[in-house]
């Protein structure tokens, strides 16, 4: 361009407007997955929480309660071990661990693997419902589709009322909260109408649902959007 | 660094992915810059977005150069119940400045997006 006056400036350089997403290529993915999920007539539920909230024990007790009546696979993301697959395959029901080495969340692409893997080990049979468990985590997780139909979010009660106003992006992107650990809220400081008038402030969509797999309070209602979707 | 990622991570290796198509795609020899928007509640933490991003641009001779240009969106809300607009430079979820109210409406601040693109052709 200008070679002659000194400046410097004698490159060509051109601006291309993009104007997409800093997320795009997972949300290609998820897109691709959850067309796939559809094409085969699956609903899949994408959990999310801190660790300890109970996410393992929520499906355990999901099992037991829908294991004759629906066919269920799962997806076990964890940074290492294949712990919770192994507590889920003891339930009767297939399972794939992802295990991230170390990323705080799953995407697309893993999940796409994870579901070609567990259709292996399934040989052909139809599953009416696919968990994916996420890494216990309220942040990172909320970042990334993965294709899910539902996002559940657990809250349990030791981890105290405040998480949604400390975490609104993983309110703000579920479709049901689950309250777990219900049975101990004699002990804890917990107000729980306040717990979910903050939540539905944050989503006024959000499904509210009180559970503890102690006294299976909720799980019935959990399990009817399982078999009904979310009505 | 392939391994270990926090989200800001993973959204940096989308992003050199797409930069590389693009560069690609316009018959690039490298990338100058790249103009990103932010907004304060996107969630996506800046300077660690900048710290993978500049880590991982080194695999890469096209882009080992580049630098990211960030416009950061200050949130600008809207009060569902008192209809109070708000600007807050706050990065946790807002309540209305008016009546303190959480069911609020953001108009901006949540963007993540790139904008475009310098290249060197």
């Amino acid at each position: 361009m200008c070679d002659t006056c000194g400046c410097g400036n004698s490159k060509n350089t051109k601006t291309v407007d993009i104007n997409q997403s800093l997320l795009k290529k997972n949300e290609d993915a998820a897109i691709r997955n959850r067309k796939h999920f559809d094409e085969k007539g699956l609903l899949v539920i994408n959990l999310i929480s801190s660790p300890g909230s109970g996410k393992t024990t929520l499906l355990e007790k999901t099992i037991e309660k829908l294991k004759e009546s629906i066919s269920i696979g799962v997806l076990e993301g964890d940074i290492e071990t294949e712990l919770d697959a192994e507590r889920i395959r003891a339930k009767g029901v297939p399972a794939v661990q992802l295990t991230t080495g170390g990323s705080c969340h799953l995407e697309s692409a893993l999940i796409h693997k994870g579901f070609h893997e567990l259709e292996k080990r399934i040989d052909g049979n139809r599953l009416d419902v696919l968990f994916i468990e996420n890494v216990g985590n309220l942040v990172c997780p909320a970042f990334f589709d993965l294709g899910e139909h539902i996002r559940a979010v657990l809250i349990s009660v030791p981890e105290g009322p405040d998480k949604p106003v400390k975490y609104p992006r993983a309110i703000r992107t579920s479709h049901v909260l689950v309250i777990s650990k219900s049975d101990l809220l004699p002990y804890f400081d917990f107000n729980i109408e306040q717990f979910k008038k903050d939540a539905l402030s944050l989503n006024p969509h959000l499904r509210i649902i009180i559970t503890s797999a102690m006294t299976g309070e909720g799980i019935d209602e959990w399990c009817e959007i399982l078999k009904n979707g979310l009505k | 660094m392939r391994k270990k990622k926090v989200h800001e991570v993973s959204i940096a290796l989308g992003m050199v992915d797409e930069l590389m198509n693009i560069a690609r795609n316009n018959n690039a020899i490298k990338i100058n810059s790249v103009k990103l928007k932010i907004g304060r509640m996107s969630g996506i933490v800046t300077d660690s977005l900048i710290f993978a991003f500049d880590a991982i641009k080194l695999e890469h001779s096209l882009l080992s150069d580049a630098e990211i240009v960030i416009e950061e969106v200050p949130t600008v809300c809207k009060c569902e119940d008192c209809n109070t607009s708000f600007q807050t430079d706050e990065m946790y979820f807002p309540s209305c400045s008016n009546c303190n109210s959480l069911h609020v409406r953001i108009l901006s601040g949540e963007e993540q997006q790139i904008e475009n693109v310098e290249l060197e052709i």
